[in-house]
């Protein structure tokens, strides 16, 4: 069975598995060439559909569902998000850096299914080298005729821009993406439209992220069905899990969904660093509620599973945390960088996320106050009502109930600790 | 006449080159910030006087936009910025340590720029290298499984050596650790590419 | 009858109308929820999150922004429940551990949301012990509003409205997260023409004007409701006093007229109402100049001295700047008693008076909402009808297609679909060209063929021949799907027109060609000269030449607003006798023998009507300045003295003899203008259209070549005696410029900022345009430093040695 789709080419091939040489010598472009020659358009958006995959940047909506809400007004666009920033994330960085190739064939045939001629690609400003990489790719698909004008003379014609972030982890959420294509303030939209309707442009979009769109070559090659088979039915393909923190083995996984995360964290992570104990663990990203090893470690690695007890696999990011984690000075780490990537438009956002992160430094800094536990949480409520899963929201987009996440957890499972920050009373009155 | 009009000569046709990539010239407001910031040094008010004069919006729309993201640097950067990041995989592996380390080395506090130019330090959020943490970016070229020392050697290593161009692969080799993941082969060309607008800030060569 | 959806909000169901926004259907019904971004006219944010409220969902119930969600057929919503209260007591908590607690010193204390919403809503006390964001205290974002950012919540009312509304991205967000705020490009400042709404459209006291700055609070200001008087929109306004003074204009949302919104014109001018330099009892000319006299000495000797001419001998200027009623008074008086038909409300600088007071079918303002394609042929909307532009400009935002036709720039060029751009004087060809679809004009041709079409037609300049505005009117009327409004612009004029303000009107849109209504109206005056009497310009010429010999000034400039100075200058020289009802001594009245101190806007009540034919209530607020008086009322003693009794005296007699005998008035009472139109005034004639027939006309202006043509548009800020005397805006004066395209200006030669003198006498700076046709020369007429300057069709241009 195939257990890994996306890494093998980089894997068995690190010299070069970005060059178009190498890409097209282990098998590359076939799969276009197969959608272009021998497939309507609507048949490889079926395969896609059939894959039952699930988008990977987050939020794991199946992907051929989307593309089945494409409006119908000319043009149409095809953005793919590279904005990759949620802690814990690096995998669309390798996807990129390791094999463009890879995404560019993907970007192609999804553009050809979907009947777009114009695809941009939003890379967060901080992969220079990926976006430099990506860049050269283009130029070399081109010339070699997989881009640009009648590809492999098919008469479909694709044009590719890359177009840099600026800093701004609030660009990953794909309609503040959008905006910043169009130049604006990287701020997210209503919705009502969804992007699919109405996206970059006012015009119907298809917003995917790296990592779903380089398995379109795969699945255009082998079947919808074939992907399908792979893992548990609704967590269908392969996963690149980026497991970071105090763990032995950091690094992108790809995996097969359906192990324990006890698998997961001691047999594919090697366990903790130097044999410590593990306190917890982020399962997506800095956004995704904390697991902790009595409850959770084996629970399975499944969309639905992690849903189910309260968290997310996100993106796909794992952060491990072993016992001489300070999960006040971890969860602030966190907050802070939702109140900083915080857009700003949001009233509880806004002002919620840097008042929680002012709290959780003055706990840190031993001026806390027995009563910031419960004023902590009731903030977290006023941004995230009920502190409940999934997330309810005061606010436009998901991420300042995000900042609520790790706040919510440590009071859930380490109250202990947070209390003993508190200078006691008797050395305050004294 | 627009005041673009004066910049170097390859920028200008880089600026032309933005403008007609995007179905809407205001896409490109981006992309020639980084370019402006390259002519300027930093995004200046000339900056961004001239990016609206290009695109057609005014000068306080493109203030408006330059201002939400934090790689438009609207005030002076050093020759280096360095970048720590402080976000959770590197705060729990020492990237705290790190940008002390960083601030005592150069002489420069995190947010600042040193009187002589050399560098600027800031705390980054997340940059994509939690496999390899804790890391930095030097002019947003990544150095990964930094200590405190490693980093404190690169600083001086900066320091000292002055590189016109900062690359990735030999900072890694020098100073860096455990990586992310196999970053495959050495960089040939270096920072200079075709990526449309980008150029680091400082140092690199610009890209065409 | 608009669509209904059926929704239930708290346990009640309501048919309210469907497309709505859930926040607009629930406050219909009586269920207000609160909000900070959310406001009627703007684009839905939703960014506050004040207005959250339960909607029920397939999936249970789900909080929801009420600004954004579009009520749907069997919505159930819940404004009240326990998440409800919770989430709205904590988006007030979040806005509040930044705000400052200065509501003592804020002007918005007393009439401030977020102090009602925190009363009503909020939370009990704070729990914020983490310190303030703080900013530098109130920064000037342009000469007329202040912005404190520490009060500001960030809820885009000012920005939509500079942005979506105005057209002016002038003043935006800058930074991320908890560092947003509200700002300006360094040196460009927030110069928009209609920056005061963000006063009045900031929820919270963070945008202030600069003039009502710790001036009143609210609780002690008085409210009128009344009309502007800069234009003739006449935008609904509330004229707020305290101790007897104005102290503040507000723009009330009249959706036929306004919107709510004003220009800064309309909403600053009130302080010339105070001016010091007011003329506040009558002056009588002596030996020494002006000296002051009783109202019944200046009074006798003005009866005495017009008594003593034949009708035809005097005439009367001016008008426009009054009531419907002055007007009416007026025209009565200069017919049944003085016996002149003499009589003109315009300049010479507008429109022929069977134009523009009886064009049919005669469109409404909110017809522009309807329009496939607004054809504007005419004067600079921006800088002449403001607010009329911000209609213009939601109509396009909405969908409409907008031609715009000009001999230079305007303010709507850029959201024109189609920019014809002609050379002043040459525009009968292009309207031909235009007409008939000829090349270069296909598109333009073809938009105005998709109807409904909504033509705006004026004069683009002074110097340009009325007849124009004919002609274009009469191409908008060959299109069959169309309708006209005609662009005046002075305060009451289309009121001055309908009272008989004119050579050829008589009171009420009736020809005084019409004998049938002449006998009837003779019956009613006792006395009516029959017959046409003469134009502005025709009373000038006579006066200057001998052939008339007295003047009626009635708060008209002609020296600084007719086409031909000159020419006005030596007819008030050579009259024998000038009377003035002025409120200023102006360069006209100051020729005058006698100047009656007249009671201006904001000093008198009774009724206008608007380009659109609207009538609407004109309120007094304020006691007249001294011994000002109203026009009406010192004709009715005037007459008296003649021995006449024109019944003139309390207004609402007027407006209801006007009711009476002028046609298109009928029916139109003080009653039915307080019952029957809400306040929103109503459009006469009420029923029917005018009967009148117009007939286009080919008029060709001789293009001179050797010269420049002159373009001579009005300026919004200019140097007359109101703007000068509001000193909110009198620093924003437009100085004088010229503008070239720049191969003429390389002809002359002459660079930008070089000098150039026009007609050898009058010497300004040169800014290279090259929307300026070639051949062309672009002055604003009215500004500082074009005061004299004739309005002729070609001027002679020359480079100034040493200038710059
Ligand atoms: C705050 C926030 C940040 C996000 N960041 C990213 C990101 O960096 N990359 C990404 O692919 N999706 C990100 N997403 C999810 C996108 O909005 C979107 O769902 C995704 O790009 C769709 O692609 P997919 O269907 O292929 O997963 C983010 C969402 C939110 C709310
Ligand atoms: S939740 Fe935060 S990041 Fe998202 S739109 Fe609101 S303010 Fe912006
Ligand atoms: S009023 Fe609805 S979010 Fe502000």
């Amino acid at each position: 069975m195939t257990d890994r789709i996306l890494t093998v080419r980089m894997e068995a091939h690190p010299s070069d598995s970005h060059t178009i040489d190498r890409y097209v010598k282990t098998g590359g472009y076939k799969a276009l060439r197969k959608a272009l020659k021998k497939m309507k358009p609507e048949a490889v958006a079926a395969e896609v559909n059939a894959s039952n995959i699930r988008g990977r940047g987050g939020a794991g909506f199946p992907m051929g569902v989307k593309w089945g809400f494409l409006g119908a007004a000319e043009p149409r666009y095809l953005v793919v998000n590279c904005d990759e920033s949620e802690p814990g994330t690096f995998n669309d960085r390798q996807l990129v850096e390791r094999d463009p190739h890879q995404l560019l064939e993907g970007i192609a045939i999804s553009s050809y299914a979907l009947g777009i001629s114009r695809a941009f690609i939003y890379v967060r400003g901080e992969y220079a080298r990926g976006a430099r990489r990506l860049q050269r790719a283009i130029d070399e698909a081109k010339e070699a005729g997989y881009l640009g004008e009648d590809i492999l003379s098919s008469g479909f014609s694709l044009d590719v821009t890359i177009h840099l972030g600026g800093g701004a982890y609030i660009c990953g959420e794909e309609t503040a993406l959008l905006n910043s294509l169009e130049g604006r303030r990287g701020e997210p939209r209503l919705k009502p439209p969804f992007p699919a309707i109405a996206g970059l442009y006012a015009k119907p979009t298809i917003v995917n992220n790296v990592e779903s769109i380089s398995n379109v070559p795969w699945i255009t090659l082998n079947g919808g069905l074939a992907y399908a088979d792979i893992g548990p039915d609704r967590s269908a393909g392969t996963k690149m899990l980026s497991i970071s923190g105090h763990i032995n083995k950091p690094g992108n996984h790809e995996i097969v969904m359906g192990m324990t995360w006890r698998e997961l964290i001691y047999d594919i992570g090697g366990g903790i660093r130097d044999g410590n104990e593990l306190k917890a663990w982020i399962p997506g990203g800095a956004s995704s509620p904390w697991f902790v090893p009595d409850k959770h470690l084996d629970t399975r690695v499944e969309l639905d599973e992690v849903g189910a007890n309260g968290s997310m696999i996100g993106a796909g990011a794992v952060v491990v945390m072993d016992e001489t984690t300070n999960v006040v000075a971890a969860a602030h780490s966190i907050v802070r960088f939702f109140a900083h990537e915080s857009c700003g438009q949001c009233t509880p956002c806004r002002e919620g996320t840097s008042w929680m992160e002012d709290i959780l430094a003055r706990i840190m800094d031993g001026r806390g106050r027995p009563e910031d536990i419960d004023l902590l949480m009731d903030v977290s409520d006023n941004i995230s009502p009920g502190l409940s899963w999934p997330p309810a929201m005061t606010t436009i987009c998901p991420l300042g109930p995000s900042a609520t996440a790790p706040v919510a957890s440590i009071v859930r499972y380490f109250r202990d600790e947070i209390e003993a920050m508190m200078p006691n009373k008797e050395a305050a009155n004294a | 006449m627009t005041a673009a009009a004066n910049w170097e000569a390859g920028r200008r046709e880089r600026a032309k080159t933005m403008l007609g990539a995007y179905p809407d010239r205001r896409s490109a407001i981006m992309p020639l910030l980084y370019l402006a910031s390259l002519e300027y040094g930093h995004v200046t008010e000339q900056a961004m006087t001239d990016v609206a004069e290009l695109v057609g919006v005014t000068p306080a729309q493109v203030q408006s936009v330059a201002s939400f993201y934090t790689m438009f640097k609207r005030e002076e950067v050093g020759k280096y910025l360095v970048s720590v990041c402080t976000s959770i995989s590197c705060h729990l592996l020492g990237g705290d340590a790190v940008i002390d380390a960083v601030e005592d080395a150069t002489g420069v506090e995190r947010g600042r720029t040193g009187d002589d130019g050399t560098f600027s330090v800031e705390r980054a959020e997340c940059i994509g290298a939690c496999g390899g943490a804790p890391a930095v970016q030097v002019n947003y070229e990544t150095v990964e499984g930094l200590t405190p020392d490693k980093a404190k050697a690169l600083v001086k290593w900066l320091a000292d050596s002055q590189p016109e161009v900062v690359l990735a692969d030999e900072m890694q080799q020098l100073f860096g650790g455990v990586r992310s993941f196999d970053w495959g082969p050495l960089e040939s060309e270096g920072p200079v590419a075709a990526v449309p607008a980008f150029g680091p800030f400082g140092s690199a060569k610009e890209g065409r | 009858m608009p669509d209904t959806v059926s929704i239930n909000i708290n346990g009640v169901a309501h048919d309210v109308e469907a497309g709505q926004r859930l926040i607009v259907a629930a406050e219909s019904v009586g269920e207000v929820i609160p909000r900070f971004c959310h406001h009627d006219k703007l684009e839905p944010v939703g960014k506050c999150r004040m207005c959250l409220v339960e909607v029920e969902g397939p999936r249970g119930k789900v909080l929801m922004p009420s600004c954004t969600l579009l009520v749907s057929d069997g919505m159930v919503v819940d404004t009240e429940s326990a998440v409800v209260k919770k989430a709205q007591e904590g988006v007030l908590e979040f806005l509040l551990i930044n705000h400052p607690l200065d509501c003592p010193i804020c002007d918005k204390g007393g009439e401030c949301p977020l102090q009602d919403q925190t009363m009503q809503w909020g939370p009990g006390e704070s729990r914020f012990v983490e310190a303030k964001r703080n900013f530098e205290k109130p920064i000037p974002v342009s000469d007329v509003v202040l912005l404190d950012r520490e009060r500001c919540v960030l809820c885009d009312r000012c920005v939509r409205a500079a942005d979506d509304i105005a057209g002016d991205p002038l003043l935006t967000f800058i930074d991320r997260g908890n560092h947003v705020q509200i700002q300006t490009f360094p040196n460009e400042p927030f110069s928009s023409y209609f920056s005061g709404n963000t006063v009045q459209l900031c929820p919270v006291g963070a945008l202030t004007s600069v003039d009502y700055r710790f001036k009143a609070r609210p609780w002690d200001l008085g409210h009128t409701r009344s009309v502007s008087f800069v234009d003739t929109v006449h935008s609904s306004v509330d004229a707020q006093t305290s101790r007897g003074k104005l102290v503040r204009v507000y723009g009330i949302e009249n959706d036929r007229v306004n919107e709510g919104w004003l220009s800064d014109k309309d909403r600053f001018i009130f302080s010339a109402v105070h001016s010091p330099d007011r003329v506040t009892a009558p002056l009588v000319r002596g030996d020494d100049g002006f000296e002051e006299a009783s109202w019944s000495d200046a009074m006798a000797l003005v009866a005495s001295r017009l008594g003593g001419y034949l009708g035809g001998e005097v005439g009367a200027i001016g008008g426009a700047n009054n009531t419907n009623e002055e007007a009416y008074t007026l025209a009565k008086f200069m017919r049944s008693v003085v016996g002149s038909s003499n009589l003109d409300a315009q300049l010479g600088d507008g429109l022929n008076p069977h134009l523009a007071a009886t064009v049919t079918p005669r469109a409404t303002i909110d017809d522009l909402d309807r329009a496939a394609t607004i054809f504007v042929w005419g004067p600079d909307l921006k800088e002449t009808l403001p607010v009329l532009y911000l209609r213009v400009r939601k109509a396009v935002r909405n969908g409409a297609t907008l031609v715009v036709a000009s001999p230079a720039g305007t303010g709507l060029d850029a959201i024109a679909a189609h920019v014809v751009r002609y050379r002043a004087g040459s525009g009968s060809d292009v309207l031909r060209k235009f007409a008939s679809g000829d090349k270069g004009y296909e598109g333009a041709r073809e938009a105005l063929d998709a109807g409904p079409v909504v033509g705006l037609v004026g004069r683009s300049s002074l110097a340009e021949d009325p007849m124009m505005a004919e002609a274009a009117a009469g191409v908008v009327r060959s299109l069959p799907d169309s309708k006209l409004l005609t662009l005046l612009t002075r305060a009451n004029i289309y009121g001055a027109l309908d009272m008989g303000l004119a050579p050829n009107l008589l009171p009420g849109r009736v020809s005084t060609a019409d004998d049938e209504h002449a006998e009837m109206l003779e019956d009613a005056w006792g006395h009516l000269p029959r017959g046409t009497g003469r134009s502005t310009t025709q009373m000038l010429e006579d006066l200057a030449s001998g052939a008339m010999r007295a003047m009626v000034l009635v708060g008209a400039d002609p020296v600084r607003d007719c086409p031909d100075p000159g020419l006005a200058q030596r007819a008030l020289e050579a009259a024998e006798f000038v009377v003035a009802f002025d409120a200023f001594v102006t360069d006209s009245s100051i020729h005058a023998d006698v100047i009656l101190p007249a009671a201006v806007w904001g000093e008198v009540s009774g009724t206008a009507t608007n380009l659109e034919g609207r009538v609407q209530e004109v309120n007094a607020s304020v006691r007249p300045a001294g011994q000002a008086r109203s026009l009406n009322a010192a004709l009715d003693d005037i007459a008296h003295l003649m021995g006449v009794d024109l019944r003139a005296a309390k207004v609402a007699d007027v407006t209801r003899e006007i009711a009476a005998v002028a046609p298109a008035y009928a029916g139109i009472t003080p009653d039915h203008l307080t019952f029957e139109s809400d306040g929103d005034g109503v459009i006469v004639p009420l029923e029917g259209e005018q009967p009148l027939k117009f007939i286009p006309v080919e008029v060709s202006v001789p293009v001179v070549t050797s010269r420049l043509t002159l373009h001579f548009p009005d300026a919004l800020y200019d140097d007359g005696v109101w703007n000068r005397n509001a000193p909110t805006i009198a620093g924003l004066a437009r100085q004088a410029e010229a503008r070239l395209h720049p191969r003429d200006a390389s002809m002359l030669p002459v660079h930008e900022g070089d000098i150039v003198s026009i007609e050898e006498r009058f010497v300004m700076p040169v800014t290279l345009d090259d929307t300026v046709p070639v051949g062309s020369i672009v002055v604003p007429r009215n500004v500082v430093g074009t005061k004299g300057l004739t309005a002729s069709t070609s001027v002679k241009v020359e480079a100034v040695e040493g200038g710059a």
